[in-house]
């Protein structure tokens, strides 16, 4: 499970994301892509490919893609 | 309004009692004078109503036929059944789980559909009973995320038409309500993955605003009581207005 992969996921899950444009530091929540669709998408792609069923709450509470990647994680090994 | 006696000597079993709508509706059913049998996944919350409804109870897991089984058994014979389980995942199909889209068909399409099946084969409905099935405006209308669910609810309104037919020379009447967004714990469970704002805007197509459980409960009432005996196979909206358009 690593940070790259799943930046590499959040950019296919979200429409209108160039690949390899997102970066760790990525404020996700201040892309003119994050609707709701994106969050319902994000949250569906995280269930999917990590086993981990996130809240809408628990996407607002992080900032960066570094800190949803770190959220998932810990979420994913419980 | 409720009418106390509305149901008397009657007996209804409601499936899916401890959700929302299922409590909401059986708590109907009790001011106007039902009997009442209700069946749910969670024993605690299950007993609890019970208690509270002073109604017999059965948990069981509807999914497996053995589960349908030692329900249609264990019921007498019955004057009404409302089907009120159900679940419902959202995700965008590129990302829909077999396990959610198999439990999703199967509680809410095979389930309602093979409990049906169940009790008329051990002859437990009486002529002159009504099924309700609670089916959902996503069966009709498109909403991103939701393929799962409305496929499901879409299906059980299909078999609840030919159903209706099947067994109108009986006298027995199988009819759909289908609710909008209800405050409920399904409704909760959605919100999970949608984000409050969402939920806001998708509130402001009601033009009625939003709806209760009771909203619902009354018209489970209504067509499973003789003022609707001459209605089967309809598909009834409690959605305060949302699919006019």
């Amino acid at each position: 499970m690593s940070l790259e992969k799943f930046i590499e996921n959040f950019e296919e899950a979200v429409e209108d994301i160039e690949p390899g444009s997102l970066t760790a530091e990525t404020a996700y929540r201040e892309l003119e892509a994050w609707d709701s669709l994106a969050v319902l998408t994000v949250i569906a792609m995280v269930d999917a490919e990590y086993n981990v069923r996130l809240k809408a709450d628990a996407l607002k509470s992080c900032e960066t893609l570094e800190a949803l990647f770190a959220l998932v994680s810990s979420r994913s090994e419980s | 309004m409720s009418v106390a006696g509305k149901f008397e000597n009657q007996q209804v079993l409601v499936v899916g009692a401890t959700g929302g709508l299922g409590h909401a509706i059986a708590r109907y059913l009790k001011r106007e004078g039902a009997g009442l049998v209700l069946s749910g996944r969670n024993e605690d919350k299950l007993n609890a109503s019970a208690q509270e409804l002073g109604a017999g109870w059965l948990s069981s897991d509807l999914s497996s036929s053995a589960g349908r089984a030692q329900l249609a058994d264990a019921v007498g014979m019955l004057d009404g059944v409302v089907f009120a389980a159900g679940v419902a995942p959202v995700a965008p199909v590129r990302y829909l789980k077999d396990s959610d889209l198999d439990a999703c068909l199967n509680v809410n399409t095979v389930a309602p559909l093979l409990l049906a099946r169940d009790l008329l084969k051990k002859k437990k409905l009486k002529a002159g009973a009504s099924m309700v099935w609670i089916s959902s405006v996503a069966s009709s209308q498109g909403a991103a995320g939701y393929a799962a669910y409305a496929a499901s609810k879409a299906a059980l309104e299909a078999a609840a038409r030919c159903l209706a037919l099947e067994l109108a020379p009986k006298g027995i009447r199988v009819n759909c309500i289908a609710p909008g967004m209800i405050e409920t714990d399904m409704a909760d469970a959605a919100a999970e993955r949608i984000s409050g704002d969402a939920l806001e805007a998708h509130l402001k197509a009601y033009p009625l605003g939003a709806g209760r459980p009771a909203d619902v409960a009354s018209a489970a009432s209504f067509l499973l009581s003789a003022e609707s005996r001459w209605i089967t196979g309809a598909i009834l909206p409690v959605d305060g207005g949302f699919s006019i358009n």
